[in-house]
This record gives C-alpha cells, structure tokens and sequence, in this order.
C-alpha cells in the first residue's frame, strides 16, 4: 500500500486520509462489500461476449457452417487449411478428413447444450433435495445425504461408464448421468446454505407467524440462497464439459458422427506428432468457452461479496 | 525369378556391407515395412543407385536379417489390452497378452509357418491315417518343464482333454468338436481319433489354446517354452527370462516383460521414445508418426483380418435381400483401403477369404464395387429407408468405415443411424443379437475352417444365422478333396455362395500392423494375430 | 465434544460405505452381460457359458451373492477375482501402494504451490500478478486432461528425451529412476489439481476478506498481508483444506485417464477393469478403499477447520 502521502504534520488528519484513501482503494478492488448493481470490469465484458458468440454459434451453427459435421470431403486427414472442389477447410481436416472449422461449428451446439441441460438438471435436483434434506432433517436428511456421500465416493468417470454401458449414450442419458453427478455438489452447497439460513432471525420469525414451511422455502430460503448459487453455476459448466471430454477417452460420449469438442480432441490426438492443429482447435475451443464463462463467476462473486467460498465444498 | 529380367550385379559397385548405417537402415526397414519389390528398386532409382545395385542390395539387405542370431538383450513387448481377466490357462486364453505369454512359456504340439503350413514343436511328427480319420503323434523326447519334470504323453492327454467334455470352458471347445479322443500309445506316442475326418487337423493343434500344461496342473506358468516366468501381476505385467534348458534353438533374449498400454496413442509414443521395444495393433492414425520416426518400424502384414459388418438374416431389416445388397453396394471399398486403413489392407469383396488365404481364394469372383447409384435402387426396392448399426471399437479403423458408410448413406438419401456401444459386454450383449452389427475374426489358418466357423449352417458363430445346406455340404465335402483343381472350384463356390447370399459385409481387409524397434531380428510373419501370431518369443533376437 | 464428532463420523463412514456397496451392487447388476460372458468373449458358447457359469457361482441369484460377499467382507475377507482367479487382496496390494505413493507426492508438491500461489494472488488482487495467475489456473483447468498428459509426452519423451513415456515400474529401481519414472505423471496430476486448489485458496481469503473484522482490520490500518496471513488465512483454512481433501479423494479414486496414458497400474484404472469385465468382487473392494479414502479425508478436514477455527469448537 501507498506510503507516499505520509508528509503532513498532523497525524491524526494523516491517518484518517490514508484510512480514505485505502476504502477508495478497496471499493475498487475484486474483493469489494457487495453492491446490488452488478457492474463488469473490462475482462467480464470480454468474457460476456466471447459467451454471447458461442452461444448465438450454438444456436446458428449448422446453418452457417461450410460443411456438414459428417461430411469426409478433404484431400486427406490432418490437412493444414486448403481448398478442393467441395469448399475451402478453414481450419484443416481432422483424423478422417472432415472439416475441422465446420465440426467445431456443430460442435457448439453438443458442448453447450449438453453441458448447460446437464447443469440446469443438476441444480434443480440438487437444490430440491438440498433444501428438502436442510428444512426436514431427521431421517430425509440423513438419507440423502448418505445417498449423496456415496456417489460423491465413487469416481465420477465410473457412473457414467456404468451408466452409458447400461443404457446407451444418447444424449438425454448423457444430460441426465452429467445432471445426477454433479446434483451431488450442488446438494451440499443448498443444504449447507439451507441450514445456515433456517436458524437465521427472519426464519424463526416466519415459523412464529405461523407461516407454512412451503412459503418459507419460497419466499425466505430461496432468495436469499440464490446468490451463492448462481455463482458456482459456472464452475459445474466446466465440470460438465470436462466430464463429457473425459468420457470420449473411454470411448463414450456423444454419438458418432456428432462432434462435441472434448471428443474431437481425443479423436484428433494423434495429429499431434504430424503438426496437425485439428486437436488444438478444439481444446481452444474449450478453453475459450470455460475460460469466459469462469471469469465472469470471478467477476460476479467479487462484486456480490458473499461467503460463496465456504459452501462451494 | 525371371533370369532375363534379372540384371546381374557387377562387382565394383557399392554392396549392402558399404552402405552407411543409415542407409542400411533404410533398406531393412523398406524391406520389413512390407513395402513391394517394386516400391524399393523405384527408390533406390531415385537416389542414384543402378538397377542391379539396387537388387543386390535387396537380396544383401534380406540376408543381413537372417544373420546368425545372438545371444543376450532385454524386450519389453506393450500389448493393447489387458486387465484382472489376464489369464496363464491356455484354455482361456483370449488376448494378444494372453497368446505372447502363452507362446513364451508353453509350447504347442504343432506351429504355424508364415506361409501357414505347419511344423512340429512338441509333436515331432503328425501322420494321418488313410482317410485322415485317425492321427498318430510322435513326441519329443527329452523334453523338460521349467521346474525339471519330464515331458510325456500324459501332459499331452490331460492338455488336449481339457477342451472336451461337459465340464470343459475351453474358448475352442467347439472348433475341436470334430475330435473323439485322444489315446496314449507310449510315453511319447499319441494317438488323436476323429469323429469326421479331417486333413487339417495339424493347423488346429497349432491354435493359440492348445499349449501343453503340466499334467495336472491349471496354469501355473510353468511350461516347457523358451522362456520361464518370473513374475506375472494380471493387469500389470509379466517378467519372464530365458529357459537355459530349451530344447532347441531360440530364447535368445535375456529376458523380456509383457505389458499393455490400453491408450493407442501413448502405446505409440512409447514405442518411439524407446520405453518399449514392441507395440501392437497400431491404430492407422500413427503410421506416418511411425514410419517418420527413427530407430523404429511399423511391421504391416498381409492377412485376412475382416472389417466386417454382419446384417441379421434371420430379422428386418437383413431378411430383405435388396437391403443388404444396399449396404454391400455402399461400402467405398478402394477408399477404406486408401484413406482409413492408409494402403495397410486390401478390398474384400463380401467374403471372409482374402489373398492371404493363397490358392484357396477365389480371384474369380467378381468385384463387388463402390455404386452409390445401385445401392439407392436396391434400399429403395427394399423399402427400409433407416437402419440401426451397432459399432464398438473392435478393431482399429472399424468405426471409421461405418462412418464413410453413413455420410455415403446421406448422399443417397439413406439414413444410416449409427449407435456406439463400449467394447466390454459387446460380444454377449449386440454381436449376433442387434441386427445391424460389426465384427472382426482373427484369421483363421485355412479357408475351410474361416467359413466353417462363420457360415456352417448351425455353426455356433454363424454371425449373421445365414443357414445354407449347399454350404454346409461344400464345407465337408472339401476336406477330404485332394485334387487341387476340384479343390478350388469347391472353394470358389463356397465363397461365391456367401458372396451372393450371406449377410455379411466385408468392404475391406486389414493388415496386421504392429511397430517394433529397428534392432529386433528375427520376426515370424505369421499372419494369424498380432506380432506374427505372437510366435516371436521364440525366435527374435537383438542385433 | 471433539471425540463424540469422531463416533458419529465413523458411523456416518460405515452407513456410507453400506449405501456405496449396494449402489455398485445394484448398478453393476443393470450392466448388459457377465463375467462369464465377458471372459469367453466373442467364443463364447451356450454351452461353455453354462459351465462357467456354474464353475463362478453365476448360477445363484444375485441378491444371494450380494449377501454372501457381505458377510465376507465383515470378516475382512475380499474374495477372488471372478475374471481371473487371482485373490483380490493381490490384485489390489502392489496397486494400493502405487495409488498412494503417487497421490502422496502430488499432494506433497502441489499444495504448498497452490497455497502460495492462491495467497500471493490474494494478497494482490487485481494486479497483472493475480491476473496471470487467475489465467493460468483456468486454461490449465478447461483443457482435457488426455491433451495436457499427451501433450506433455510428446514433449518431453518423445522430443526431447529427458523423461520416460510411461511409469513402467521395475523392481530394484535406484530412487532416481524411480522419480524419473513418476515424473511425468506427477507433473501433470500437479498441473490439474494445483489449478482447482490455487482457485479456491484465493477465493476463500477474498471471502474472508469481506467480512466485518477484516474491515475493521482494515480501518485500523494494518497492513494487507499482515492482515492476509495473520487473520484472513486461518479464518479461510476451513474451506481450504475441504477443497484439498477433495483434491486428494480424486488422486485416489479419479485419475483413470493419467493411470492409463502412462500406463501406472493404480486403483482407478483398476476398478473400470473391474467393471468392464463385470468382476463384481473387484469393483466392490475398489468401492469400499475409495469410499473409505473419503470418508477419513472429510474426517480429517473438518477436524482441522474445527482446530483451526476455535469458534466452531463450542457451537451456538
């Protein structure tokens, strides 16, 4: 912190001014008491709209992209950028000479939908039985939450090889596998959350109204839990697109020919060695998205100041 | 040869012992990588050598790999699978790592030749009798287990039996049916008594279950092969070193380790960063990672290893002969070969007998050809206009057909849906069960025994329930023919039968593509499996 | 206080551990196909499957072997493996260590860097300093671990030759090899897992940072760090060390991928064999070591956010 100031005689006014000075600072700091505005900083705008570009591609894609995400048409697998008589290949061509530009394009909408179904699926389990185990306790709580421990126990990569091994991997299963999973981190942020704000003033002041517990959930627990949770949102995004990708090493995942980017990462490895970029494109592809969607969490939580960190485990 | 075409070599010119090491290395590697005559002499013109040169060079090159082998080194072999289920009981043996182990420490009565005749290993000779009905064994004398016991025929009775009877789980419990009993004549002398004559039997005596176990014993890791074992973890690796006492010629390593790597492209890497000495099944992706690289070769061997997609008879949409008339009409049969299999195969033409079969293999029949246009017909008089295929990654490059498969489809206004399924359980739960599904077999050593195991009417595996009586007599009947001639034509017309009227696709062949390290000798090339039908234990050695 | 939270955690671990056994139980049983089925492979026969069946015990139903593996396990013993013969307690002893050791030399390296990293970034918030550090831990967390691990063998092995490509382990190893050997994996499982834990250290310390006394802190004039590592840090430590425990708990059970790229034969990769080959006692026991790891690594968390935090030592 700042020194230089240190020169006028009298002390008092010295410290105060410092004092001034240093809440000026902080107000602008990531750390920052909460402010119901929520105002972005350069970084969030970028990220905002790297977002908004993926998400309009997710929804536009397979009408603009050159080619069609099962289309074979290149001169040969791992091409650098060329044209032939079908178009010209942007980005190269991936392991079986399709498009790569073209494949990250419809890879847009796999990636992003799945992973977003797959979060908004495990918030509305996880907050349901989060806040069903915190206001009943007793025997539903120990249930679940038992239920909840086990699965957070096993590895995450084991349930959806089990899963896709006994029901297919159609996307609805990978939604609901990815949902279910990841409900089990959410369960303990809203039932921690849950908790803490049912022995809070406002609460016991409900319950002595004599209000009923469904319009204490609703109109006491869950604006105020809102907050947290929606910050941790995109930490599980990521989770969710990483868990797909990982599944695509173990030869799951999505339907061939769908592209989803974790899978045209695996499926282009070994273009590596040949200086192929058919799987680096991809990776950035991720990294961009989940880079973004996190920086903006960053943002948000900096500005909404709440004791987000202490739930999130 | 041909002498006139043959230039004769002229003294004075630079020979094989006056190229640089590298050079050397060159043309081993062109030689071993499979590469055609044709494809070296082109090269060797383009570097500036004559004509004759360039053959005395090949012919050089050749014998410098068959130099006096030498003693002493350390291998390290990555197999592509392997798990708790490893297993040393030859009985189930079902895995490249399972064969290597089973070829290193046992032995079996007969082996394969990289042509696919057969010799004596434990068996000294095999005769059978007039009509082949009845074989007579002559054993090996002085043979000794790794742990001093000697080998007789009751090792060889209590082997063999294990793979019959009602209480037998042997994985080629029914491939040996023909087999009534097996007889002990003498210490070393058996005799095996057929329910059907049989005069290929050697070849099956030869199968990678059929090693010879201590009598009484399930398994343990001790046999009489070359190699002994020290240790074996399932799942993680075996150690094993060499059987001072082998009875013959071969065990030239020190030792070796058998390991896996299940990841493809880290089994590759491996390989050219030296950790290990031998990988196989590479995937076609890495050919190009691997024949640029130094130090290491990609081993490519012609073999009848199908790229199969079986399409039910017996249920829709199979059951509709313009249906699967469509799908065999679809395949791009010279563009699978080229793009997804890079020149490592060949085009099948709908039958599970290739080139590699020899005279067996019927080039007659005509080519099946690549006609988006005939395929649109036959789906349209089918009247299916989607279908369902199963694919699991059984083999490298089989996902990718189906994909080519399926974007061919869409041009014609097909719709192919495809539905990926894991590999494990694919055996018990969608081969032979979905209608639409694919398939790979190890080749099998004849022709006969490759179509009986996968279009005898009732056969267990007749994979796409295609039950066809003139087959199910051909297949008989050419087992006891002599003659080559009728022999061929009954061949032919088995495979013309399946051609016309199984249910099968096979658009393509692939080689057996393996890398290895530049200084491995040695290498069999037998076409049967992986790393010349994993009989190199035996017979490799370092330079 | 501290000894009745201990008995009831240890209760909670065994109900847990129950509700983990009859989850994989009940799912594994879903599975399409057996062991039989699986060990015969594509020769199998109607015929041959029967017997082996009968030969595993296949033939009896599934509830029964579910029971009868139940009561094996309360006397401590973990069966054989229904794919391969083998004792489990064999199969899994050289790999447990492995699992350990790895996951122990990772955590050994990764958490003080990530501490440090995660305080530094906090105590300069908003700086290019905080802002590299914020960027790095998100590309290295956004990017499949199969393409950082290749990545790194290329590199390294392929390239450049300093490391091996694989922790192929050999026995009588000089402890320098034997590094060599796990340096690659130990590189990359630090690389995904400091990431996550950098994250979470310096958001904990910002949290805490908004809080009324650390305000007031401020207001005294007490200087940033002072005020980080003197009051910020033990305050955040509760949530820290469960974001570490969770870290460690995925050494342990989730690192499939880094165990099969370089072919480390650890507990992961292990229980997937075991469910692909439907070896149900095998994913069991693997089930009960993972589930056990989580249970004591909670455990061991919550006690020390509870030492750490005297005001969570006599609650309200």
């Amino acid at each position: 912190m700042s020194e230089s100031e240190n020169q006028n005689g009298n002390q008092n006014e010295e410290v105060g001014q410092e004092v001034i000075e240093q809440l000026d600072k902080f107000d602008e700091l990531p750390d920052a008491p909460p402010k119901r505005k929520l105002k972005l900083s350069w970084i969030g705008k970028i990220s905002t709209a790297i977002v908004v570009f993926w998400v309009v591609i997710a929804a536009i894609g397979p009408f603009i992209a050159p080619f069609h995400e099962m289309d074979m048409d290149g001169d040969d697998s791992f091409l650098d950028a060329h044209s032939n008589e079908y178009g010209t290949f942007y980005l190269g061509t991936d392991y079986l000479g399709r498009d790569t530009f073209s494949r990250i394009i419809w890879g847009a909408r796999m990636t992003i939908g799945i992973s977003l179904a797959s979060t908004i699926l495990a918030y509305l389990i996880g907050i349901t039985l989060g806040i069903a185990a915190a206001v009943k306790g007793g025997w539903v709580d120990m249930g679940i939450s038992r239920v909840n421990d086990a699965i957070l126990a096993l590895p995450s990569i084991m349930l959806g090889l089990i899963a896709i091994a006994a029901f297919g991997s159609s996307i609805p299963i990978l939604v609901i596998i990815a949902g279910i999973i990841y409900a089990s981190s959410v369960f303990r942020i809203a039932r921690a959350l849950g908790l803490d704000i049912m022995v809070q003033d406002y609460v016991e002041a409900a319950k002595v109204r004599g209000e009923g517990l469904w319009w204490i959930i609703k109109s006491e627990v869950l604006p105020n839990a809102a907050m947290p949770l929606a910050t941790d949102f995109g930490l599980r995004l990521v989770f969710v697109v990483l868990f797909i990708s990982s599944l695509s090493f173990l030869g799951l995942g999505v339907q061939p020919p769908q592209a989803d980017w974790g899978s045209m990462v695996r499926e282009n490895l070994a273009g590596l060695t040949y200086n192929s970029w058919a799987a680096v494109w991809p990776a950035f592809a991720i990294a961009t998205f989940t880079i973004a969607i996190n920086l903006i969490v960053d943002d948000i939580s900096a500005k909404s100041g709440g004791s987000l960190a202490k739930k999130m485990v | 040869m041909n002498d006139k075409v043959t230039p004769k070599f002229k003294p004075g010119e630079p020979g094989y012992s006056d190229l640089s090491a590298y050079d050397k290395g060159l043309v081993e590697k062109a030689v071993r990588g499979g590469h055609s005559r044709r494809d070296v002499l082109k090269l060797m013109a383009v570097t500036g050598v004559s004509l004759a040169t360039a053959q005395n060079l090949l012919a050089t090159g050749g014998r410098a790999m068959a130099m006096t082998p030498k003693k002493g080194g350390f291998i390290r072999m990555a197999s592509n699978l392997h798990g708790p289920d490893d297993q040393l009981d030859p009985p189930l043996f079902t895995s490249t790592i399972d064969y290597t182990r089973g070829r290193a420490i046992y032995n079996s009565l007969v082996q394969h030749n990289d042509d696919l005749t057969t010799r004596g290993d434990l068996a000294e000779t095999v005769e059978p009798n007039a009509d082949a009905s009845e074989w007579t064994l002559k054993l090996r004398k002085g043979v000794e287990f790794h742990d001093g016991t000697p080998f007789t025929a009751d090792d060889v009775i209590y082997s063999m039996n294990r793979h019959m009877g009602d209480d037998s789980t042997s994985v080629i419990k029914s491939v040996l049916a023909s087999i009534q009993e097996w007889k002990k004549v003498g210490s070393h002398e058996v005799k095996c008594i057929l329910n059907t004559p049989n005069a290929d039997l050697p070849t099956l005596l030869g199968l990678f279950q059929t090693k010879i176990v201590k009598n009484g014993t399930t398994g343990d890791g001790i046999g009489t092969g070359p190699y002994k074992m020290d240790s074996f973890e399932p799942g993680v690796k075996s150690v094993h070193s060499r059987n001072e006492n082998y009875f013959r010629e071969g065990a030239w390593l020190d030792g070796m380790e058998i390991t896996a790597i299940t990841d493809p492209v880290a089994r590759v890497n491996a390989l050219i960063a030296g950790d290990v000495q031998m990988s196989t099944v590479i995937d076609p992706k890495a050919f190009r990672q691997i024949e640029s690289a130094d130090g290491v070769t990609l081993l490519s061997t012609p073999a009848a290893l199908q790229v199969g997609i079986c399409v039910l008879k017996n249920a829709a949409p199979g059951e509709n002969d313009d249906f699967v008339k469509g799908m065999q009409h679809i395949q791009d049969r010279e563009r699978i070969v080229k793009r997804i299999l890079k020149g490592k195969g060949t085009v099948g033409n709908d039958t599970p007998i290739s080139s590699a079969h020899g005279p067996d293999f019927c080039h007659e029949l005509p080519q099946r050809e690549f006609d988006p246009d005939k395929a649109k017909h036959h789906f349209e008089k089918s009247g299916f206009k989607t279908a369902e295929l199963y694919v699991a990654p059984v083999m490298a490059g089989i996902e990718d057909v189906c994909l080519l498969a399926q974007a061919n489809c869409a041009k014609i206004g097909f719709d192919l849906k495809l539905k990926k399924v894991p590999t494990d359980g694919y055996w018990g739960a969608v081969w032979m069960r979905e209608p639409l599904n694919v398939v790979t077999w190890n080749m099998r050593p004849t022709a006969q025994s490759q179509m009986a195991i996968q279009f005898g009417p009732g056969a267990a595996w007749n994979d796409t329930y295609w039950n066809n009586e003139r087959m199910g007599e051909l297949l008989q009947a050419v087992l006891s023919q002599t003659d080559p001639v009728k022999r061929h034509d009954m061949m032919c017309e088995m495979q013309t039968l399946i051609h016309e009227g199984s249910g099968m696709v096979i658009p393509a062949f692939s080689n057996i593509n393996d890398g290895i390290a530049d200084n491995i000798m040695g290498m069999p090339k037998v076409p049967l499996g992986q790393l010349g039908a994993c009989e190199w234990p035996e017979f490799v050695w370092l330079a | 206080m501290m000894m009745q939270m201990a008995l009831r955690r240890v209760w909670i671990g065994i109900a847990t551990m129950f509700v983990v056994s009859v989850i994989v139980f009940i799912m594994t049983s879903i599975l399409p196909g057996d062991v039989a089925q699986i060990v015969l492979g594509q020769s199998a026969t109607p015929e041959t499957l029967a017997v082996l069946r009968r030969e595993l015990g296949l033939d009896q139903p599934a509830y029964v072997r579910y029971f009868m593996w139940l009561g094996d396990m309360a006397t401590g013993d973990l069966g054989t493996s229904k794919a391969g013969g083998a004792a489990i307690a064999d199969l899994i002893g050289g790999r447990f260590m492995n699992t350990m050791v790895l996951a122990g030399l990772v955590a050994l390296i990764s958490i003080p860097i990530s501490i440090f990293l995660g305080l530094w970034a906090a105590m300069h918030p908003g700086t290019w300093l905080d802002r590299t550090v914020t960027f790095g831990t998100l590309s290295t967390i956004s990017v499949p671990e199969f393409f950082i691990a290749t990545l790194m063998v290329l590199i390294l092995a392929v390239n450049l030759h300093w490391l091996p490509s694989t922790a192929m382990l050999r026995d009588n190893m000089t402890f320098l090899e034997f590094m060599r050997g796990m340096a690659m994996p130990i590189i990359t499982l630090v690389i995904v897992v400091s990431a996550q834990m950098i994250r979470m250290t310096r958001a904990g310390i910002l949290n805490v940072m908004s809080s009324p006394y650390i305000e007031m802190a401020i207001l005294k004039g007490v200087p940033r760090g002072r005020i980080i590592l003197r009051h910020a840090f033990f305050n955040a430590i509760g949530p820290i060390i469960n974001v570490i425990a969770l870290n460690l708990a995925y050494l342990v059970s989730g690192v499939v991928i880094v165990e099969t790229i370089f072919a480390y034969p650890g507990l992961a990769k292990l229980m997937i064999d075991g469910v692909q080959t439907r070896d149900l006692p095998l994913v069991q026991a693997c089930a009960m070591i993972f589930c056990g790891t989580y249970v004591i690594l909670i455990l061991i968390a919550d006690i020390g956010s509870i030492v750490s935090n005297p005001r969570l030592r006599h609650p309200k």
